[in-house]
């Protein structure tokens, strides 16, 4: 087991990144924690306890914002939970080695889901198509500081966000991440809603579906304090201060860099799951 | 049907100050766990584990850690399993909401659904 000071600062690191890139904390320090030496499912299981402090942390601050959508939250949270707790279930029984090749596998292709992202920042005020998603209810409204104005939406194509909201939090549960580039990929692509309100809501439902996970890694013995309590503390301030350098930062190429060092780690898993070196 | 805007509105701060609360709550424990290790053994590494068990057994067994020597592992357990209780706290807040304040039944029955799923999953042993 690494020391105390190197989780911390290896945590403070991984939090930094993780904000920077706009895809957690868990996604780096699972990876770096292996190299480490430290057991991927213990790993994991203390990666996805600390996700639950940076999304609450965050969420508080959105929530008192007004930007965060609860009905589409709640709605969403029922299908998340249940993947969670399915996923989290896979990896105890799962071997290492296949685990590996798997974070790697998701990790490139969360990164390329950033790509993908064409959302728009106003969302659309159509009326939905589809009656369910009529009967959901799902509009909203939110004061844009930056457009210096209030914006309407509507989500659309519930019936088809919930299921792939599934996939997301089997993804969160299976890996202990919060696997938010995903979450708001959906938000964005299928239920067409505005970047600030994907984003902050896809904050909320990340902390109730990584405690869905955290129980079953808990049942299963695998949360270990001396390792769990070092990595809360240093990814929560990372994530702090990743965020606020973040909406400073209009240097792409810096950005860039970070996605860079997510795409080395994601190959690096892969390598050494196929390697058979845990 | 929906409530007054601003009683939405205090239900969000409310549920931002339960979110910071917690998440505050437990930096301050797991700190304070890591801190009192250091002053006892000289190494602020904690050495105990956590067998296999569920949050809710796992919070009555809290009152049988007892001895300064065993504040550090009472403090980090705590802190633990008040982060894990954070994100429930919220999930009943937000079934109180839409039950007594927005009076919308179907997503009483959504957050509902959500609290039961997590109520089992903290008895998962």
């Amino acid at each position: 087991m690494p020391s105390v000071a190197v989780l911390i600062a290896v945590s403070v690191v991984a939090g930094f990144i993780g904000a920077m890139s706009g895809m957690g904390g868990g996604i780096v320090i699972i990876p770096v924690l292996t190299l480490l030496g430290v057991d991927i499912k213990q790993a994991i299981a203390a990666s996805i306890i600390s996700v639950i402090a940076t999304s609450s942390g965050a969420a508080s601050a959105y929530v008192r914002d007004r930007i965060t959508n609860l009905r589409v939250g709640m709605f969403l949270e029922m299908f998340t939970i249940v993947g969670a707790i399915v996923g989290a279930t896979i990896t105890i029984v799962s071997g290492r080695a296949i685990l590996f090749v798997v974070f790697g596998l998701v990790l490139l292709a969360s990164w390329g889901a950033l790509f993908l992202e064409r959302g728009t920042e106003r969302g659309t005020q159509e009326r939905p198509r589809d009656r369910f998603t009529r009967s959901l209810d799902l509009r909203g409204t939110f004061y844009d500081a930056g457009e210096r104005e209030t914006i309407r939406y509507e989500g659309q194509r519930s019936w088809l966000g919930g299921p792939f909201m599934f996939v997301a939090g089997l993804t969160a549960g299976l890996l202990g991440i919060g696997a938010g580039a995903l979450k708001v990929v959906i938000f964005e692509l299928i239920m067409r809603l505005p970047s600030k309100v994907s984003t902050t809501t896809s904050n909320l439902i990340i902390g109730v579906t990584a405690l869905a996970g955290t129980s079953v890694y808990l049942a299963a013995g695998l949360i270990d304090p001396a390792l769990a309590a070092p990595v809360v503390l240093g990814i929560l301030p990372g994530a702090l201060i990743g965020t606020r350098v973040l909406v400073r930062l209009t240097n792409r190429s810096v950005r860039l860099f970070f996605m860079v060092v997510l795409v080395v780690l994601g190959l690096e898993m892969i390598w050494r799951g196929l390697a058979g070196v845990g | 049907m929906s409530a007054p805007r601003d009683v939405v509105g205090l239900m969000d701060t409310l549920i931002g100050w339960i979110l910071l609360a917690g998440v505050s709550i437990s930096v301050v424990l797991l700190s304070l766990a890591l801190v009192w290790q250091w002053v006892v053994t000289g190494s602020p590494a904690l050495t105990f584990a956590l067998p296999g068990t569920s949050l809710v057994s796992f919070l009555l067994s809290l009152g049988a850690v007892t001895g300064a020597a065993s504040a550090p592992q009472a403090l980090a357990d705590l802190g633990l399993a008040v982060l894990m209780l954070t994100p429930y706290v919220r999930v009943l807040a937000s079934v109180v909401f839409f039950a007594f304040v927005e009076h919308d039944w179907k997503y009483v029955a959504f957050t509902s659904f959500v609290g039961a799923v997590l109520t089992y999953s903290l008895f998962l042993r």
